[in-house]
């Protein structure tokens, strides 16, 4: 039996996999990195931009708040004085969970995977709002240039501190690019604004010894496929049915590995049962295959909103395994 | 190209710096400030139609709105009687318990495009306040709600359900979000379903029209 990397391998390159990849269970996610507040249930918080966060109780998620009042960049002509970085966390005590987590990783079994979100797409509107952000590249193309290498500086920054931290095999990485129809821009926008900025990130992370890229956005996004294998990036992970997963795989699978194409919206909701998940789980593995695939919920982490349905997923796919391998 | 074809290519392509210097050279020209709006009001529609099937995205959009908005304003002051909407006063807001306003949003400016007077309630709103928006306000046409989680459609059918509910009448009732479906709008007894901004638009003006 292959090892859990070993058969992520065979999956991706288009070897001999022993068995369907089973969601994350590749990806050791080294989740105590100091990589800024994050939101939680029933929390209103700052991070380190200025940027309020809120996560009302009940809701699944947190949210940046855009009004006038915690709004960070109010004007993008001025974002060199209205946004400001934070300190990259340099201490070993800041580190040291995160790195006593990473060396207690088997690395033949799992990639140690460092977590990095928000990504530089998210950073823009989460500073100004989704609707400026997205006129601010056609109204001050110039500023949002300047604005997002500040971003990737940032990340810069902050990759060299954790790479040389916790050495890790594999980045997993947060920008969500679209909604569930469409990509937010156009491919050229993308190929213009942010297109150069990946291959600044990801480049760099493949040069300081991560060997697998996997890039989180749960939407829409067959136009942009060409740019996510020119940046780099190995697996898309949320890939949600509507960019027609079989047809990409057969397009592109050599390139590129994708990883989703179990919608959450249709198995994980209060009134989810096991027979749901195993419908949409079965015929997500029966279409995409064996290559170049990897059987997951579109969820941009290794759980699920309400309690069980992951699990259901990962036990009906250890069961195709059987049934189709 | 006349004043009118200028305006209309240039809201089309959202230069919202040269809208308002066009339309007032529309207007110097001579030209029926009406015959301005429902020029600008026609670009919005193929704007919606472009978002709608693909051939442009979400910026595109925003920054044609943004320069429709540009040019109404110096076209506001020309226009007959209170410059009041003739297709009515749309109410929008995503249903109690959804917070996604980005769709809803996106909605409400091309609603407004097609020529609505809007009533944005914003998010996490109770059945009851669509209610008493319709009742506050003069001339509702149409109530667009939405909703972007599956776990949000309940409230979404709760809604719609309040509302029919309400014996007021004079308008319609339109859905959307990512989860719901034609099929699912229908169940739950709304009058119409929109997929994207754009189609939202034709679908609103069809109804309110009807």
């Amino acid at each position: 039996m292959l090892t859990k990397r070993q058969n992520l391998l065979e999956t991706i390159k288009g070897g001999n996999p022993d068995r369907f990849v089973n969601q994350y269970e590749f990806m050791n996610l080294i989740m105590e990195a100091p990589l800024g507040a994050m939101v939680g249930p029933g929390q209103t918080i700052k991070n380190g931009w200025g940027i309020t966060f809120t996560w009302p109780e009940g809701q699944l998620g947190g949210f940046p708040i855009h009004d006038d009042a915690h709004k960070v960049l109010k004007d993008i002509t001025m974002w060199r004085e209205q946004v400001k970085a934070p300190a990259v966390e340099t201490s070993d005590e800041a580190w040291a969970a995160a790195v006593a987590h990473a060396n207690a990783v088997d690395r033949n079994e799992e990639y140690v995977t460092a977590f990095v979100a928000p990504g530089i797409f998210e950073m823009t509107h989460h500073l100004m709002s989704m609707e400026d952000a997205l006129m601010a590249l056609y109204e001050e193309p110039e500023d949002m240039h300047d604005l997002i290498d500040y971003l990737v500086d940032y990340e810069l920054a902050y990759a060299k501190e954790m790479i040389a931290r916790l050495h890790p095999d594999c980045i997993f990485h947060h920008d969500d690019w679209g909604s569930q129809r469409s990509s937010f821009v156009s491919p050229e926008m993308f190929e213009e604004f942010f297109v150069p900025a990946y291959k600044k990130i990801y480049g760099y992370y493949k040069a300081n010894g991560v060997e697998l890229i996997v890039h989180h956005s749960d939407s829409y996004g067959v136009n942009l496929v060409p740019s996510m294998i020119e940046v780099g990036i190995d697996i898309w992970q949320g890939v949600m049915t509507t960019n027609n997963v079989p047809e990409l795989i057969e397009k592109y699978g050599k390139q590129i590995t994708f990883m989703g194409d179990i919608d959450t919206g249709v198995v994980d909701f209060p009134g989810w049962t096991p027979e749901i998940v195993a419908e949409y789980t079965q015929k997500a593995c029966e279409e995409c295959g064996k290559l170049y695939f990897i059987p997951n919920l579109t969820q941009g982490l290794n759980f699920s909103s309400f309690p069980g349905v992951y699990e259901e997923a990962t036990a009906v796919i250890d069961r195709l395994s059987k049934e189709m391998f | 190209m006349s004043k009118i074809e200028e305006v209309k290519a240039k809201v089309e392509a959202g230069k919202s710096k040269l809208v308002p210097g066009l339309v007032q050279e529309a207007l110097d020209a001579g030209n029926n400030p009406q015959d301005i709006l429902d020029a600008m009001v026609e670009s919005m529609g193929v704007v919606g139609e472009k978002f709608s099937t693909g051939e442009i995205f979400v910026p595109e959009m925003l920054i044609a709105a943004k320069a429709m908005s540009k040019g109404v304003d110096v076209l506001k002051p020309h226009l007959a009687g209170d410059g009041s909407s003739k297709l009515g006063t749309c109410i929008i807001g995503t249903v109690a318990g959804d917070l996604h306003d980005i769709g809803k949003n996106l909605v409400s400016l091309m609603i407004e495009s097609a020529g609505f007077d809007m009533v944005d309630l914003g998010v996490d709103v109770p059945a009851d306040t669509f209610v008493q928006a319709i009742k506050d306000n003069d001339n509702v046409k149409i109530v667009a709600c939405s909703g972007l989680l599956t776990s949000t459609m309940p409230a979404l059918k709760e809604a719609v359900a309040t509302i029919k509910a309400s014996g007021l009448t004079g308008f319609k009732v339109i859905v959307g979000g990512a989860p719901v479906t034609p099929e699912y709008a229908t169940e739950i007894g709304a009058d119409g379903f929109a997929p994207d901004a754009g189609t939202a638009a034709v679908k609103a003006k069809e109804l309110a029209i009807a």
